[in-house]
């Protein structure tokens, strides 16, 4: 599976390599972004000390997690579940199906848009300024946490698209859901303690926001409990668990099988 | 406006592009983002001819011949490099809404047709687009309509309908405005027999029906054989050939196959000529053109012939031949 | 001229017939689309709870009319992207456009103003329980009513024309995203699209009266929520046709050149 992803990713590669252009559009548009992301912090901060109990470098750290993560949800989650999506509904999946290796592994990995990673970077150095601000240094324990739960959020976001996009096989005029995906993920811009209760369950158990998001910047700042670290792995095996199920089901529906 | 003498005039057309070499392999890549390499390349390389109207002319052409290059450029969606086009006595770059209410441009795999709406919504918005009189459009529409045997079909989403009923519903709406001028590029391209035959039949109907001048570009001979009398030949941008289809196989073919039928089914001729084909008393011989009057002589004093006919090779082979060659003296 | 009225009734209704058809995924837009104003709506009602029941002179209730309006806003103000004439331009359709005697642009209004019909029938439904989730507060007049139907109208045209005129940036360039993604920022923050323009630092509302970003959202929602003077109201609407016009002038003079350098280059 490893050697597959390198593959794809190897090919990925040297396609984009051609369009260096993209390079400096992808940084430019990825600073844009943050600069917005700023001065929203910004404007907020103007008008109240503390929001809901968070400071500045917390929801700095915050915004670094969710540029971070949106990076890597745009570079390598988004791509394969969009072919994936076109694909189911224009009935050309079956070549993905017909070759000799994991359907899942295949149609998860194919894609890659190595400039996206330039969102990943991004967050990345605004995550430590935050850090920065608040403890002056990065514990080991924290650190590794942080990574823990970013893997865990990630394929929570992944497996919450999967699920999704699955549902396609059914219910095929599902244009736009990725669009209401990425509208629901600006929700992750702040962290979802703010929002109202009803929200907060949403983005918690709905669409995996909180565990993307919220829950690995809590490692940094300083709000992580063990509970929601437990919580975090329980929910991220259940979702692979049900995932894989979910895919294998909807390609017997696919194929013609009797349910 | 006066009407010209010839609808279509065009006179040393050239079109240029100027496009980046880009190699294969991760090496050129790399290399490639510091330097950029241009060449020249002449799509279309001073192209001469006049069309009268009503005539229906036949492009012929590989691929990358030029073929959809010259519409375009009849149609006013490309400027030329260089030459001079003159169609309806307008230029076409100019886009003059006067020019693009008398012409029409067909290609045989783009939709102009709303995709999730009756086709003949489209139609209607055609009539808005193009201004026609309520009557004049409702007349035309239905004569199309039964022409093109569409019946019910207007009334599915464009959508639903296979690809041939699809393309007649394109062409169908492309001709609502009853243009003078009409360029069709590979408009039976991925039909069925029957139904390549039925738009054959259409845009026959409609060029003796309104006096309708049509250029038509096509891969299928069966198209060219079928609608034009005329021929232009394109290859790498050059014209080639400008005149009439029976002429072609006469200027180019290289041989012709007389077919011989034999009293004695066991008389060798292999030494009259290649033998493509032999059923029973039926030998198909191929002799090189020049040598056809006095091979035929031959045989039918030496040999025990009770039939014999002279054809020319098949089309296709002759305009193989012809793009093989590429450089011919007129 | 007549003939041009039809052109737009046709033309609507062939969108309306396709809106509704594809109203499930609309749905999927929408529902994302609102993401945005909520978020923004929880953050700014959570500091005016916060701080006494105002921030920026606004009370949470005042918050939640504006956002919710917004939405409706935002859907009047949906244009063509540059990305979509990038496929445009990929797919020929626009050649095909190229051959009608007819600008394209008129195709593009038409369509999207019959697309606005489906919007605002499936969006009442969702104002309806944002309302009630919200409890925004909520006094008009009726000319507030009357100048905010006209103005969403303005917002859209104006908004049609900066689209279109970054969309043509596509006849030279196939990178135009970088471009509009600036644009989208700028307009996110000086638009009243981000917050209501009376939070923003003094120097960047001067800057937003010079541009008109203003004019698509600000202007419609503060009119008819923002207790707008007579005159601002009516002054506003003149401004918005100040801005169509420069727009569509500006338009023409692109076009042109658009036009003359796709047909030189191949399509």
């Amino acid at each position: 599976m490893f050697r597959l992803m390198w593959l794809f990713f190897r090919v990925g590669t040297m396609n984009e390599l051609q369009y260096r252009v993209n390079f400096f559009i992808q940084l430019f548009e990825s600073l844009v972004s943050l600069g917005i992301g700023l001065v929203g912090l910004a404007l907020v901060f103007s008008h109240t000390p503390t929001l809901d109990g968070w400071s500045l470098p917390q929801l700095l750290a915050v915004l670094g997690v969710y540029t971070l993560m949106g990076g890597l949800i745009k570079a390598t989650i988004q791509p394969n579940m969009q072919r994936l999506l076109d694909e189911i509904q224009q009935g050309t999946l079956d070549y993905a199906l017909t070759k000799p290796a994991d359907s899942q592994v295949i149609v998860s990995v194919r894609e890659v848009r190595i400039w996206e990673t330039v969102d990943f970077l991004v967050g990345a150095v605004v995550l430590m300024i935050a850090v920065v601000q608040l403890h002056n240094s990065i514990g080991v324990l924290p650190a590794l946490l942080f990574a823990g739960l970013l893997v865990l959020g990630g394929l929570m976001i992944y497996c919450f698209w999967l699920i999704i996009t699955t549902g396609a096989f059914w219910l095929v005029r599902m244009d736009n859901v990725l669009e209401l995906f990425q509208g629901v993920y600006q929700a992750g811009r702040w962290p979802v303690n703010i929002y109202p209760e009803w929200l907060q369950i949403g983005l918690t158990f709905l669409v995996p926001i909180a565990f993307a998001v919220t829950i690995p910047a809590d490692a940094l700042t300083g709000r992580l409990t063990w509970q929601l670290v437990a919580g975090a792995a329980a929910l991220t095996l259940g979702l692979l668990v049900f995932a894989r199920w979910f895919w294998w089901f909807g390609l017997r529906h696919y194929s013609g099988a009797s349910a | 406006m006066s009407s010209p003498t010839h609808t279509i005039q065009v006179s040393g057309l050239c079109k240029t592009y100027s496009v980046t070499e880009r190699e294969p392999g991760l090496g050129a890549a790399l290399r490639s983002l510091v330097r950029r390499k241009f060449k020249a390349v002449k799509a279309v390389d001073a192209i001469s001819f006049e069309v009268a109207p009503g005539e229906i002319v036949g492009f012929l052409g590989p691929n990358g011949a030029g073929k959809t290059t010259t519409l375009k450029m009849l149609s006013g969606l490309l400027y030329p490099t260089g030459g001079q086009v003159s169609v309806l006595g307008h230029t076409p770059s100019k886009r003059e809404k006067d020019f693009l209410r008398q012409i029409t441009l067909i290609m045989g795999n783009r939709n102009q047709l709303q995709w999730d709406i009756p086709a003949m919504d489209s139609f209607d918005l055609n009539r808005a687009i193009y201004h026609l009189p309520e009557s004049d459009y409702k007349r035309t529409r239905d004569e199309f309509i039964d022409l093109l045997d569409l019946g019910e079909l207007v009334n599915k989403p464009v959508r639903n309908l296979s690809l041939g009923e699809r393309m007649k519903m394109e062409i169908a709406g492309a001709l609502l405005h009853r243009p003078q001028v009409l360029f069709l590029d590979e408009p039976t391209i991925g039909l069925d027999v029957t139904m390549q035959r039925r738009i054959r039949t259409f845009i026959a109907e409609y060029n003796q029906r309104y006096g309708a001048t049509v250029l038509l570009t096509s891969h299928y001979m069966a198209d060219v054989e079928a609608l034009c009398r005329r021929v232009i030949v394109i290859h790498h941008g050059k014209l080639l050939f400008d005149g009439q289809l029976s002429d072609l196989a006469g200027r180019f073919a290289a041989y012709k196959t007389i077919v011989v039928t034999l009293e004695d089914p066991t008389t060798d001729l292999s030494t009259y000529g290649t033998v493509v084909e032999k059923e029973g008393a039926q030998v198909k011989l191929r002799v090189p053109k020049a040598e056809t009057p006095r091979m035929t002589a031959l045989l039918l004093s030496e040999c025990p012939v009770s039939d014999l006919t002279i054809e020319d090779p098949p089309i296709e082979d002759v305009i193989e031949r012809v793009f093989a060659q590429e450089a011919v003296s007129s | 001229m007549r003939d041009m009225l039809n052109f737009y009734t046709k033309t609507m209704k062939i969108a309306i017939m396709t809106g509704f058809q594809y109203r499930v995924s609309q749905y999927f837009y929408m529902i994302g689309m609102i993401a945005e104003p909520i978020i923004y709506l929880v953050v700014w009602s959570t500091i005016a709870n916060a701080s006494g029941g105002t921030a920026g002179g606004l009370t949470a209730g005042q918050f939640a009319a504006y956002y919710i309006v917004w939405t409706l806003v935002r859907n009047i103000n949906i244009v063509f992207t540059p990305y979509g004439w990038e496929s445009r331009i990929q797919h020929g359709y626009l050649s095909g456009l190229l051959l009608r005697p007819m600008h394209p642009i008129h195709y593009d209004l038409a369509y999207f103003a019959g697309a606005k019909v489906v919007d605002v029938v499936l969006w009442i439904p969702i104002a309806t329980v944002l309302t009630l989730i919200f409890h925004p507060t909520f006094t008009a007049t009726p000319l507030a009513i009357g100048v905010f139907v006209i103005a969403i109208w303005g917002a859209y045209l104006i908004r049609s024309m900066a689209l279109w005129l970054l969309g043509m940036i596509t006849f030279w360039t196939t990178k135009v995203s970088a471009i509009f993604e600036l644009y989208m920022a700028i307009e996110l923050l000086l638009s009243g699209r981000l917050v209501p323009l009376s939070l923003l630092p003094g120097w960047a509302q001067q800057l937003s009266n010079f541009l008109p970003f203003q004019w698509t959202f600000s202007f419609p929602i503060e009119a008819l929520v923002g207790n707008l003077t007579p005159l601002q109201l009516l002054g506003g609407l003149g401004f918005q046709a100040l801005w169509v016009a420069i727009g569509w002038l500006l338009v023409q003079l692109v076009w042109r050149a658009g036009v003359r350098h796709f047909s030189s280059v191949g399509n």
